[in-house]
């Protein structure tokens, strides 16, 4: 935009033209400004009630956990790792629908409150979705690299999950 | 243009400062209500406990599965998601509660995506596996007084097999639609 507004002003010979340039960039960047005043309320959360942690329900191998903790905790969790840019608006507003629609799927932190059956249809849940590899979301990877899951991760996470249907 | 900047930051605070009255009355109502369930769950009269509307609710998003409509699939699905929440647990033993709640809990679950997913038809399906077993022990702890069927497809569920609930003797398979409408067998009469 501020580009924009540079390149197409000066070859402008109209002064109104101008004028009327020079307003709408100046409205935008106050817009802009004031939008950086909306700063609401992390998901940053402690872990009040432990015993609903994922953790406690199962029996979870560190790896595994470790596993989940990288690629799933920062919107299937209370507690979610912010980038920088998470404090810039309208930024920010666009991560914390998705945080919010994540948890409200699956959420680590409260997985003990869910129905034994819920739970049930919550592991064959996560099982499918990463064989068929929508999570973790390609838009979420395609910045956090280290969320990518290889192969083996996913061999793992998916055994581990077989495992604890069969018990 | 110093009148506007000047206005604008003094709304921006108002703005902001009215969002976070809303947010402090939020973790306020979260509390909860558990000695309010407590308190019901005392007498114990099954035969007034219906678990009919959920089956109904169930049959039309079944027939709606059958005629590969999704839309109207969704329709049901949320139908399903209003009815229970309408269901009135106080008729309910602490026992049967419970059964109650782990089945209702993982069934509105389905019934949730099931609505929200018109359009994609497979994953509709898929959560109708699992919400046909839900179904099915619903019936088999509550009873029914309507007729009903138990039928079997070998082939749904990636060739696992799954069951579903049918008020029809006929076949009329809701994994696969018009693609292969008869194909299934009957299991179970309830």
């Amino acid at each position: 935009m501020v580009q924009k507004c540079l390149l197409v002003v000066p070859l402008e010979k109209n002064s109104r033209m101008r004028r009327i340039f020079k307003k709408i960039f100046f409205i935008g960047l106050i817009i802009f400004l004031l939008m950086q005043f909306y700063q609401p309320a992390r998901n940053i959360g402690f872990e009040q009630d432990v015993t609903a942690n994922f953790t406690k329900v199962y029996n979870v191998p560190k790896s595994v956990e470790t596993i989940l903790r990288t690629s799933c905790y920062d919107c299937h969790s209370n507690k979610t790792d912010y980038p920088w840019y998470s404090n810039i608006q309208p930024v920010r507003f666009f991560m914390d629908s998705h945080i919010n629609e994540g948890k409200e799927e699956l959420n680590f932190n409260e997985f003990g409150n869910y129905s034994k059956r819920k739970q049930n249809s919550k592991l064959k849940a996560m099982s499918k979705q990463i064989k068929l590899n929508e999570m973790p979301l390609a838009s979420y990877t395609l910045i956090h690299k280290n969320a990518i899951l290889s192969v083996s991760q996913k061999q793992e996470l998916m055994n581990w999950i077989n495992t604890l249907k069969n018990n | 243009m110093k009148n506007i900047i000047l206005s604008a930051i003094a709304m921006s605070f108002v703005l902001i400062s009215c969002n976070q009255k809303n947010k402090q009355e939020e973790t306020v109502t979260s509390a909860p209500n558990e000695t309010e369930a407590k308190a019901t769950a005392v007498k114990v009269n099954p035969n007034s406990f219906s678990i009919k509307e959920i089956v109904t609710d169930y049959l039309s998003l079944k027939n709606a599965l059958t005629k590969d409509d999704s839309n109207a699939t969704a329709d049901a699905g949320k139908e399903m998601v209003a009815t229970l929440g309408k269901i009135d647990m106080k008729k309910l033993s602490s026992e049967q509660m419970k059964t109650y709640m782990d089945i209702a809990d993982d069934l509105k679950e389905h019934a949730e995506h099931i609505g929200d997913n018109a359009g994609n038809i497979a994953h509709q399906r898929e959560h109708f596996v699992l919400m046909s077993k839900d179904i099915n022990d619903l019936i088999t702890t509550f009873g029914t007084e309507q007729k009903l069927y138990q039928d079997f497809c070998p082939m749904a569920d990636e060739g696992k097999g799954a069951i579903w609930i049918s008020e029809l003797k006929d076949i009329k398979n809701p994994y696969y639609g018009s693609e292969m409408l008869t194909c299934g067998s009957v299991r179970k009469e309830f």
